[in-house]
């Protein structure tokens, strides 16, 4: 069965290229525009792993993890963060609100493939 | 000493108030406002045109990529239909094409790493956006501030330190830089 993803960010164009990247791969992409909009997709429907960027309007991405981690549905789910945030700071607040990774942007789609590879249920 | 000498820098500084009134007497006039809403202006054609750029771009490589993906199944069609004649200069030539049709893919995935810049660069102008607009608005509080002040205390020298101050608060106030990166080599990969 496809697994489904559910990627977020508010830039258009990493959108399209995180998505072109993984429907190459064999995934099923669903986008979200912002951290809100990702919170509602994901109240929707079930998704095999989230893979959201952080600054972001509305909701950023951190806020998002935290909410979707009080969600029991997504207790389990791998929720990776990519962005271009890099310091120690930053990715121990990620690591404390449950994510499962840190991709710092710009990501190398054949290495993206393969983390998810290693993640995904 | 010290004290003196700082005391005639800010009485040189202390000039009349008509004076003032030729500088604007304030740290915020609608020229400024304009000159910053120009820089804003800027700041956002730089953000369109470089979005606008990557957006098309995108769009091009993911057409390309398809195009790649097709002369690749059709390179292996052929190749089925050359097997039984064992014609080895035309299997040559399907090798040598599934070559390139390799090196596409990878430089491909190259250029997808390096597409992100837009990305990047959105972030780092609505950084130095935010940076200006919490500095306009300090400068627009000082400005009302001083523009309360009795004429005998208005100085030059406070105008200036108006605008220093600003620019710290601004500082203090505008969030951390979002990009550190300063080329665009693939960013590190950690699982918790």
């Amino acid at each position: 069965m496809t697994k489904t993803i559910l990627a977020v960010d508010d830039s258009a164009s990493i959108r399209q290229m995180v998505s072109f990247t993984l429907k190459g791969a064999g995934y099923e992409v669903i986008e979200a525009v912002d951290g809100q909009d990702a919170l509602d997709k994901a109240r929707q429907r079930a998704f095999n792993l989230v893979l959201t960027d952080i600054n972001m309007p509305r909701m950023d991405g951190l806020m998002l993890l935290e909410s979707l981690r009080k969600i029991s549905q997504y207790q389990a789910v791998p929720i990776l963060m990519l962005t271009t945030e890099s310091t120690d700071e930053m990715k121990a607040k990620g690591r404390l609100a449950g994510a499962t990774g840190w991709l710092v942007k710009p990501f190398n789609p054949g290495s993206l493939v393969e983390v998810i590879k290693k993640v995904i249920k | 000493m010290v004290d003196d000498q700082n005391e005639h820098r800010r009485s040189d500084l202390c000039v009349p108030d008509n004076s003032l009134t030729e500088l604007g007497d304030c740290v915020y006039s609608d020229e400024s406002d304009e000159f910053f809403l120009n820089i804003k202006n800027d700041l956002n054609q730089v953000d369109r045109l470089v979005s606008d750029a990557v957006n098309n771009l995108v769009i091009n490589f993911k057409f390309i990529s398809q195009l790649t993906k097709s002369h690749h199944e059709m390179v292996m069609a052929i190749e089925k239909l050359a097997v039984p004649d064992q014609s080895e200069p035309i299997l040559e030539l399907l090798r040598r094409q599934m070559m390139i049709a390799d090196k596409i893919e990878h430089e491909l995935e190259e250029a997808i790493t390096s597409l992100q810049f837009g990305d990047l660069v959105t972030q780092l102008l609505a950084h130095t956006s935010n940076q200006l607009d919490v500095f306009i608005r300090v400068l627009q509080r000082i400005d009302g501030h001083n523009k309360s002040l009795p004429a005998e205390e208005k100085c030059l020298m406070d105008v200036g330190q108006g605008i220093s101050k600003a620019m710290r608060i601004a500082r203090s106030r505008t969030k951390e830089k979002p990009v550190v990166q300063q080329a665009m080599h693939n960013g590190e990969i950690e699982l918790f």
